[in-house]
């Protein structure tokens, strides 16, 4: 496999502010790459780094091998993107906007190939291309780079947040033209804060935190690190001492709690079997405790200066 | 009625600056005419001698009122007034659409409607807002003539003239935002309307039956209808005649009635004329930077070229005038003199000084064009086609290629006009050949701004847009004021439009342009060369 995106050590200085601090992102060629984070952990500045729109202050960067800073040009025939806040010009409609952003791409005004692509796409996304710019809503700005990225044909898609503002209806289209792309050989790294997403398109993940890689791996290596979390209807938790590889067994509700290690789960369900347990429900990890992982504590102090109470203690 | 109150204390707070530079600036230039004329126009017979020009030379009566004598009031009102009723009309239609479809196009009517002050409530309260915005007006600028020593009875007739044309263009606001789906809409077919009601007064007013002494026009029947029409046959002064007015401030009020019975009759958001739906596919040329550039600037541009060409046109025509009333006074002629004392003639001082105007206007369009390039980079558009194959610099290029073809139409647009003037007066091709070269003169002059804003974007954008501004700004006052105020020849070089080259009396006045060339060829290689190394600056 080729490597598509690479960067090492990667940094970018915003003044004072250390945007990036030592990014290591691999993403191999057919991947479908997931990038996730929250808002302001440095996930749009890679993104533009990796576009050549802004210089890495130290480190390296390449896609495709090439330097993104200094063959722009070259690197962007083969890249379709969609970036994290979509603006369009005010006085363009949205069809003039995508014919033109993918002219701009190469794309041949006749073409029939790209007409018949523009059209089945504004057709799935629900888009009127006839409106002006300045009257679309954010989620229609984002269907105009959506259909623009997906309507010419690219090597890699650099998508940064690309469903926001869209329904779950549009989703769902955007998932299939992710499987379409991916089908036909592309390369994709999707920027975003919604796990459920990223959980279901993607076949790795990256989790960056204040500017680094903080977890990097397939979905099935990253569940390694949780514990999947195990329920059955108990009354107390007198037979419960017994079941092996338990950890932080409760009993909440009437029913009882506990965790085991994703990859010892096998060596549990006899011990449950035994005890006859109504009511069983296993769950495997979720990307969000993976996230929470990591952003745990950021999380805690966010509830503690929401919490009234805690403040005024 | 506490709903008023707090939607009235809103448009005040929102307005009040903006409000009372609109005011004053009416004020203002109502008193600075009087001095003016004083100065220029000092006598009776002074007035009079421009009065039997004026009214010989249709175009001066396309820019200016209408002729009622020669008294001080009543000359100053024909000289005055149109422009007054002019920047209480633009105040008064603007504030109409600021309140009621803006609002309604950004969501904010719904915010409001939501309340207890329902759909209604903020119409009518905007239209007492301009109501009290045009009494101040027509107040301040009474006043603004009594202090400046006009009888009281002429002054509140002008200053009563702009108020009611401002109650018209409310009104009319009101109503094209009721019709009009945007607020650029609205705005749109109101200041059409206010162009072309302007214009149709002048017309009609040059059009009209002269007295026997060419003291005093009547207006042809194409002035009545118009709003500026109406406040100029209340010839302040003259005849303080009220009741046109009445019937400016009756059609505006009527305007405002229908609007607000259109208001009761639709939902938030809808509107009676349905937006023109854009184009599904783009038009075959809209395939590259450079035709997405033409394309964000070209209506701007058309608009400076269309001042390129009354410009041009006046700088033709207006000499003929001039020559007249300075043949008859000995003491204008010693004024024009001296202001003209290095360029020959009076129609060659009064050329050039037009051309350094369209020059200015065709720096103004090249600096426009280089701050939407810093407007591309804060909206976002910028990132979308630099994610695309076009490179930095080039992307640049297409805005500097684009300032500069602008330039070249609006001088373009100057010349035309300047020649078809010629060849109505005499055909003298001197003159032909002096305004070529003052056009091709500033062609080079107006570049100067395009460059040097081109290099402010790409060292320093955050300043793009005031360092731009202000140095056409500051050259237009060296270039065009310098010289009266005897500033000495190598400080109002500073300024390129007066360091263009210019005929003399023996030649022409090459010496500026190695500097202007000088400093095109530096500033551009600058820019160029310093892009390649910039990187995106989307901050605001």
């Amino acid at each position: 496999m080729t490597t598509v995106i690479r960067t090492s050590g990667l940094t970018k200085n915003y003044g004072r502010v250390h945007a990036l601090d030592g990014l290591d992102l691999d993403v191999e060629e057919g991947q479908v790459h997931g990038f996730l984070g929250p808002n302001g952990s440095g996930k749009s500045t890679t993104i533009r780094i990796l576009l050549g729109l802004a210089r890495a202050t130290g480190g390296e960067a390449t896609v495709f091998g090439g330097d993104p800073w200094r063959s722009a040009v070259a690197l962007h025939r083969r890249i379709a993107t969609v970036p994290g806040d979509v603006s369009v010009w005010p006085n363009l409609s949205g069809g003039e906007t995508i014919d033109l952003l993918s002219r701009l791409r190469g794309a041949e005004r006749k073409d029939p190939v790209y007409r018949a692509s523009k059209a089945r796409l504004s057709e799935a996304f629900q888009f009127d291309p006839r409106k002006k710019g300045r009257a679309y809503s954010k989620g229609n700005r984002q269907k105009v780079a959506l259909i623009a990225a997906f309507a010419v044909p690219a090597d890699l898609y650099i998508l940064d947040e690309p469903t926001s503002g869209l329904d779950p209806l549009m989703e769902v289209v955007f998932q299939r033209e992710i499987a379409r792309v991916r089908a036909a050989g592309a390369t994709v790294l999707l920027s975003s804060h919604i796990l459920s997403e990223v959980e279901q398109l993607c076949d790795r993940v990256s989790i960056i935190r204040a500017g680094r890689i903080v977890e990097s791996g397939t979905l099935a290596q990253l569940r390694h690190l949780t514990r999947t979390e195990v329920s059955f209807t108990a009354a107390d938790d007198a037979s419960l001492s017994g079941i092996p590889g338990a950890h932080g067994v409760r009993v909440e509700d009437g029913r009882a709690h506990l965790t085991v290690d994703s990859d010892a789960i096998a060596e549990t369900l006899p011990a449950l079997g035994a005890l006859g347990v109504q009511g069983l429900r296993i769950e495997p990890p979720s990307l969000e405790e993976l996230f929470l992982r990591h952003y745990g504590d950021d999380l805690v102090a966010a509830e503690a200066a929401s919490d009234p109470g805690a403040r005024s203690s | 009625m506490n709903g008023f109150a707090a939607l009235y204390h809103q448009r005040l707070r929102r307005d009040g600056l903006q409000l009372a530079l609109w005011i004053g600036i009416t004020a203002l230039l109502a008193f600075a005419a009087y001095a003016g004329v004083k100065d220029s126009f000092g006598t009776e017979q002074d007035r009079q001698s421009l009065l039997v020009a004026a009214i010989a030379n249709p175009v001066i009566l396309l820019f200016r009122g209408l002729p009622s004598g020669a008294g001080e009031g009543a000359f100053i009102a024909f000289l005055i007034v149109p422009f007054l009723c002019m920047l209480a009309a633009f105040m008064s239609s603007f504030l109409a659409v600021r309140h009621t479809r803006a609002d309604e196009e950004t969501g904010r009517a719904e915010l409001v409607g939501g309340t207890p002050a329902g759909r209604m409530l903020p119409t009518v309260v905007t239209l007492v807002h301009g109501l009290i915005a045009n009494l101040v007006l027509a107040l301040l600028t009474a006043l603004a003539l009594v202090a400046a020593g006009l009888e009281a009875a002429g002054s509140f007739v002008v200053g009563s003239a702009a108020g009611v044309v401002g109650v018209f263009f409310l009104g009319l606001g009101l109503l094209t935002s009721q019709l009009m789906r945007t607020s650029r809409g609205a705005n749109t077919v109101s200041v059409t309307v206010l162009l072309v009601t302007y214009l149709l007064a002048g017309i009609g007013n040059a059009l009209g039956t002269p007295s026997d002494d060419l003291q005093r026009m009547e207006s042809s029947w194409l002035t009545w209808l118009s709003p500026f029409g109406w406040a100029e046959n209340s010839r302040p002064f003259a005849d303080d005649d009220l009741w046109p007015l009445v019937l400016c401030t009756l059609v505006g009020i009527a305007f405002a009635v229908a609007a607000i019975a259109l208001q009761s009759i639709r939902d938030v958001g809808s509107s009676f004329v349905a937006e023109r739906a854009g184009r599904v596919d783009a038009h075959a040329a809209l395939g590259s930077m450079t035709a997405l550039v033409w394309r964000l600037s070209a209506g701007s541009i058309i608009g400076w070229a269309i001042g390129g060409a009354i410009s041009g046109l006046l700088a033709t025509t207006l000499a003929s005038v001039v020559e007249e009333v300075s043949a008859e006074n000995p003491s204008i002629e010693a004024v024009l003199n001296q202001m003209m004392a290095s360029q020959g003639s009076i129609e060659q001082g009064l050329l050039t000084t037009f051309f350094v105007m369209i020059g200015i206007l065709a720096a103004c369009a090249g600096v426009q064009t280089i701050t939407r390039a810093r407007q591309e980079e804060t909206h976002g558009t910028a990132e979308l086609v630099l994610a695309t194959p076009i490179d930095r610099v080039r992307w640049l290029f297409d805005f500097v290629i684009v300032g500069f073809a602008a330039i070249v139409i609006i001088l373009a647009a100057g010349l035309g006009a300047a020649s078809v003037g010629i060849a109505l007066n005499d055909g003298d091709p001197d003159l032909y050949r002096s305004a070529v070269t003052v056009a091709l003169g500033q062609v080079v002059a107006a570049s100067v701004f395009l460059v040097l804003t081109a290099l402010v974007f790409v060292l320093a954008p955050r300043g793009t847009i005031a360092v731009g501004w202000s140095l056409v700004l500051l050259a237009a006052v060296i270039g065009l004021f310098g010289p009266i105020f005897g500033m000495p020849e190598n400080v109002t070089w500073l300024s390129p439009v007066a360091a263009a080259p210019v005929p003399v009396t023996d030649g022409v006045d090459v010496r500026g342009l190695w500097w202007l060339l000088g400093a095109i060829v530096v500033a551009g290689a600058a820019s160029f060369g310093l892009m390649r190394r910039r990187e995106l600056a989307a901050g605001g």
